[in-house]
This record gives structure tokens, C-alpha cells and sequence, in this order.
């Protein structure tokens, strides 16, 4: 690999497939609008609003329960909410299934690892690209030629990421048999891999000791900074929140509490009240 | 010294994502091949043919196709064998209705035709899974049988029920009917299998491969990072189907010559590919043809060795064979699960290091 490759391997070359939306840095890229779901009898999103900008990490936190996950569920469009309406890229959303949210660019990792257990590591990253990748089945069985051609174009994107989190050495190694923290930042990898607009990341940090914790705040950071991701974040530990996120929306009991920057939100009383379980009827 | 890869670098991504990465393994495999095409034809014979080759041939096709759907896909099925019937008949009725075909050509529509029945029968797939699609499956091998019996269009009113192959050739050969040589049915075996087995590998390690083994591992993840499970779901039993209706069209038209669908095509069909492809491993195109070459050698060689050797009557070596060979299906499923392509990839990961294992 000579000078050139290595002084752009950060970034320019991973942001070129996706058409450009034309949203400029700091304007809404999703904007969620009275949403509300629920299970039955069950509520657990009522009426919520608020905003994703482009380029900022926006951090969904609230006690367990609160209806973060099912939030991130509605974004892309595997939970339908029975009212309100999501506008993401400028579009209003009809309800759609689970990989249109994928082809539209939102990518996103899960609270409990959801890695392809039987597959490389290399082949869970590439299959996070699998939007991007369109050779018919003659192509591809006949390989030679275009199939082939393109597999190598998106393996040197894809050998950028596992350059960028360092797993150059387990590259080759059965997700199945990677230590739990690695596992996570595989799956960071293959959510990168789609080069999305809107990155969702459901407790990155859970289960984590403080210098994975560190590593993996670093790579949200940089993400954030050199790839331009716009990044929503769920996330229990309130440092990393507090450090990471340029705005935080609080939930509790599946109503929305508090929204704004840290400080801000640090401040509120309805949110220290949430977390710190004062009864409401004094 | 037989297995080394220090001083065989990658410098470029395509010879780092090729099927043998390993010098002495492409070696291997290319004289193993050129074994097959350049030495076995020219001493094949009769029984050679009927009793090994064909029936090899044969079921390394099917549990090809059986792997990609049950070992890459994550689909059980139990209807092969009327999967492999519906191969027989498209054959039957192409044979019939276009006399100036081409063997090729019929074998592989009539994988084409299989396809779409395929396709229809796994609908049910995206709405259920594991066990319940297993009985979905099944019911597709009790109705296919069925129905090859209950019309008399398929079997074109013969008097007997039965299907019975006219004669065809290649390049002026015959390949099915009485007047075939075993070298002749032999060479058009391999052809297929050595071109489809290539597909195979082509289709398992692209985009389409990768969106198989994702909805195999993990469905809702593998549909939310875009892959779509009703592409990916019916192109696995499309294609999968496609490979056993061609092993089907290849059992009827080039080694049984004439076929009656509940005798040829039943359930133990069903169950006999599907051993070969858990016992040869499941994800694995080696697997395939590990398992097939298990399950239709070992009997071939039990009998040979129990009738003409020890000289046990025929009969008893017939029952002692079934017994042995189900005792060591469980012995291998409990000394390897992963099957026998797990077995190699460990012995080559053992070849690496030996003779010093530190």
C-alpha cells in the first residue's frame, strides 16, 4: 500500500456510492413527528417528536423500559407506529419493510450482537454492503468478468473499515469465535459497511470494560468526524452520553421528558426526577 | 511439505478470495480432475459405470443443490425426491415432445422447469420456518408423486405408468437409451457436475451466497442491513430445485433408462440426500460431494467386501451393510457434527503445522 492509499483510507473513499440528498450539515435529516405505538393494551411510544440533524450524534437515553429500543425500531421500519410520521431525507415515510430502511441508508447494530455466527469476518462486513452490490444471478454465477470485478471493488472498501477498527488480523476468523467486544465492533463494521446516511447504534457499550468503552467511543467519534456519519445513539452509561453527544433526547415511560445538549438536559428536574425515582405526588 | 503456505503471498484481493488459496491444494485438485476427464473414461467400465460412477455423479448433483438450500440457506426440505421427479418428467416430456434436443439442453430445462416448481413450493418459507417448513416440504414430495401418478399426460398414457428414456446423443453420441457406452454417460455426468459444481461455488461466494448464510444465521438482522428474505429465500429454493431436477433428469434418462415415479422418487430419496449433505457438511461444496461419495461408495464396498470376499450370502450382507452403515452415520455425527468437510478443513489445519505442532 503506498502514501496515497494510506492518506485517504479515513474517509473520502467511503462516502462516493450514495447519491448525495442535498441536505446540507445542521439540517434535519430525520424529523420524527407524534409518533406513537403500541402492542395491544401495551403503550410504548406515546406521542414523541423531535429531530435528527445532519452530522451531530443525537444520544436517545432513559431508564429501562422507557421505549428507547422501539424507537429506533420505528426508524427503520421494523416496528410501525399506528400514529405520527417520520420524514427522513425530506421524504415522508409510508410504511415500508425492514430493507427499503436499509436501501434508503439508515444502518444500524444491536443491543444483543446480531452477527452472522457461521460467517467470516470479512463476509459479515461484506454482506453490510450487500445494498450497494447489484450483479444478477448470470453474472454471478459465471463470476469471471463484472461479478467478480465488483466483489474486488467493494472488498477494498470494505478492507478500509477493517483497517479503520483495526481487525486486520481476525479478518479471516468465524464471528462465532471472537471475544464479546470485538464481536461489537465487527458489528459496527458491517453497519459502516452500508456507508449510511444515519447510523443507529443500540448500546454500543454495553457489557464493556472501560478501555473497550474508550476504543469504542473513539470509533464513534471518528466516524462521526471523518465519514461525516450523522450517528443516533442508545446508551446507559451517562458519561459516555454526556462526552459523546452534541444533543440528548430523554424518555421515560414512553413519553418524551427532555431534549437538548447535555448541560441542558443535565439540568432538567423532569429527568433527574426519571432517573433518580422521586414520586410524582408530592 | 505437502500443505505449506509460508512464501505463498497475496498481493492482490483476488488471489487472496480464490477457491484454493494454497498452491499444493490447486495442484491436487487440477490432477484430480484431470484424472477424472483423461484416465477414467478410458477404463470405465459397465459396472464401474451403473454401480459407482453414475449414481456418484448423480447425488453429488442433488446434494449440491440440497446444500445450497438446506446448508447455505438455513431452508430444511424434505421433497427432494419430488423435486428430482418433477426433473425426470420435464426430462420425459422434453425427450418426447422435441426429439431433435440435445441431451445438455433437455437436462438443463428440465432444472429450469424444476426451478419454478421450486419456487412455488417455497412460498411457504416466508412464513414459516424450521420444523413446520420441513412438513410444508414434505407435503410438496407426497403431492409431486401423487400427481405424477393421478395424470396420464405426464407419463404420456403409457399402459405401465412407467417412463422409459428414447434414445439421444451429443455430438452424434448416445448418452441415453440401449445403445449408450458407460464412458459416453459417464463424460456427460461429469461435464454437468464438474461445470455446476463451479456455479455452485461462484453463487455461494458472491452477494447472493452472502445474503443466503445471512438469513441462515440471523433473519431479522439480515433483513434489516437490506437483504431481502423473499429474494433471497425463493432464488435459494429456485436455484436449489434447478440443481436436483437436474439430478432427477440425470437419474431417469441417463442411468435408470426407465422410471416409475413411487419407486424411484419417494420419500427415502428425500431423506437419503438430505444424510448426505449433514453427514458430508452442511455450507460446504466440498461437503456435498464428500457426503454423496459416503453414502453411495460405502455400501458399493461393504457389499464387495462382505459377499466376495468373506463370502456371506447376499441377503445377510445386504442387512449387515444397512446396519453397519447406521451405526457409522451416528459415530461421524457424534465425532464431527460439522460433518466430513470439517473433518479435511481440520487435517489441513493440522497438515500446516505438521511435523512440528509447535
Amino acid at each position: 500500500m503506498n502514501m496515497h492509499d494510506i492518506t485517504v483510507k479515513h474517509g473520502q473513499e467511503l462516502r462516493m456510492t450514495r447519491p448525495d440528498d442535498g441536505i446540507r450539515r445542521g439540517d434535519p435529516l430525520l424529523v420524527v413527528d407524534n409518533i406513537s405505538l403500541s402492542f395491544g393494551g401495551v403503550k410504548a411510544i406515546t406521542d414523541i417528536s423531535f429531530d435528527i440533524l445532519k452530522g451531530e450524534i443525537r444520544a436517545i437515553i432513559g431508564p429501562n423500559g422507557a421505549g428507547k429500543t422501539s424507537m429506533l425500531n420505528v426508524i427503520n421500519g421494523f416496528y410501525h407506529p399506528q400514529e405520527g410520521t417520520i420524514t427522513f431525507r425530506g421524504e415522508k415515510r409510508s410504511k415500508m419493510r425492514t430493507h427499503e430502511a436499509a436501501n434508503q441508508g439508515i444502518a444500524r447494530t444491536f443491543q444483543n450482537i446480531a452477527l452472522f455466527k457461521g460467517m467470516s469476518v470479512l463476509d459479515n462486513i461484506m454482506t453490510g454492503r450487500i445494498t450497494l452490490m447489484n450483479r444478477n444471478m448470470a453474472w454471478q454465477a459465471l463470476w469471471r468478468g463484472p461479478a467478480e470485478r465488483e466483489e474486488i471493488e467493494h472488498r477494498q472498501a470494505v478492507e478500509h473499515i477493517i483497517d479503520f477498527l483495526e481487525i486486520e488480523h481476525i479478518r479471516k476468523t468465524p464471528v462465532g469465535r471472537l471475544p464479546y467486544g470485538l464481536q461489537k465492533r465487527v458489528e459496527l463494521g458491517r453497519a459502516l459497511a452500508a456507508e449510511p446516511a444515519l447510523l443507529l447504534l443500540d448500546e454500543p457499550m454495553a457489557g464493556m470494560n472501560l478501555e473497550e468503552k474508550e476504543d469504542m467511543s473513539r470509533y464513534i467519534l471518528d466516524v462521526n468526524q471523518q465519514f461525516g456519519t450523522t450517528i443516533a445513539l442508545i446508551e446507559h452509561d451517562m458519561g459516555v452520553v454526556m462526552d459523546l453527544s452534541d444533543r440528548v433526547v430523554v424518555l421515560d415511560y414512553g413519553r418524551k421528558i427532555g431534549d437538548g445538549t447535555p448541560d441542558e438536559v443535565r439540568g432538567n428536574q423532569d429527568v433527574i426526577d426519571a432517573y433518580l425515582g422521586v414520586s410524582h405526588d408530592d | 511439505m505437502l500443505y505449506r503456505e509460508a512464501g505463498d503471498f497475496k498481493t492482490t484481493y483476488r488471489s487472496d478470495q480464490q477457491t484454493f488459496p494454497i498452491k499444493s491444494e490447486r495442484w491436487l485438485f487440477w490432477a484430480f480432475i484431470a484424472f477424472a476427464f483423461l484416465v477414467v473414461p478410458f477404463f470405465i467400465n459397465d459396472y464401474w459405470n451403473k454401480a459407482v460412477f453414475m449414481p456418484l455423479l448423480i447425488y453429488c448433483m442433488a446434494a449440491l443443490g440440497l446444500n445450497i438450500l438446506v446448508g447455505y440457506a438455513g431452508q430444511v426440505s424434505l421433497g427432494t425426491g419430488g423435486f428430482m421427479a418433477v426433473g425426470a418428467f420435464a426430462c420425459y416430456k422434453l425427450m418426447t415432445a422435441f426429439p431433435w434436443m440435445d441431451m445438455f439442453t433437455v437436462t438443463v430445462l428440465s432444472g429450469v422447469v424444476t426451478a419454478g416448481v421450486g419456487i412455488l413450493f417455497g412460498l411457504p418459507s416466508l412464513r414459516i420456518k424450521g420444523f413446520y417448513l420441513a412438513v410444508a416440504t414434505l407435503a410438496a414430495q407426497f403431492f409431486l408423486v401423487w400427481m405424477f401418478n393421478k395424470f396420464p399426460w405426464f407419463y404420456n398414457y403409457s399402459a405401465s405408468g412407467q417412463i422409459t428414456a428414447p434414445e439421444r446423443t451429443i455430438f452424434g453420441v448416445a448418452v441415453t437409451g440401449a445403445n449408450t457406452t458407460p464412458w459416453a454417460t459417464y463424460v456427460f455426468g461429469l461435464v454437468l457436475v464438474f461445470v455446476f459444481a463451479w456455479v455452485a461455488r461462484n453463487l455461494t461466494r458472491g452477494r447472493i451466497g452472502r445474503s443466503w448464510m445471512a438469513i441462515r444465521d440471523m433473519d431479522i438482522a439480515a433483513e434489516i442491513i437490506g437483504v431481502s428474505p423473499l429474494q433471497a429465500k425463493l432464488s435459494a429454493f429456485a436455484v436449489s430445485s434447478f440443481y436436483i431436477g437436474m439430478a432427477g433428469s440425470m437419474l431417469f434418462a441417463n442411468y435408470l433408462g426407465a422410471a416409475e415415479v413411487t419407486e424411484a422418487f419417494g420419500i427415502d430419496k428425500s431423506f437419503l440426500v438430505l444424510f448426505m449433505v449433514i453427514i458430508g457438511g452442511l455450507g460446504s461444496i466440498l461437503g456435498s460431494f464428500l457426503g454423496a461419495a459416503f453414502l453411495v461408495l460405502l455400501p458399493v464396498l461393504l457389499k464387495n467386501i462382505m459377499v466376495d470376499q468373506f463370502g456371506w450370502a447376499t441377503d445377510l450382507a445386504a442387512h449387515v451393510q444397512i446396519m453397519l452403515i447406521g451405526g457409522l452415520i451416528i459415530f461421524f455425527l457424534i465425532a464431527e457434527p460439522h460433518g466430513l468437510a470439517q473433518l479435511w478443513r481440520l487435517t489441513k489445519e493440522k497438515l500446516r503445522l505438521w511435523p512440528f505442532p509447535y
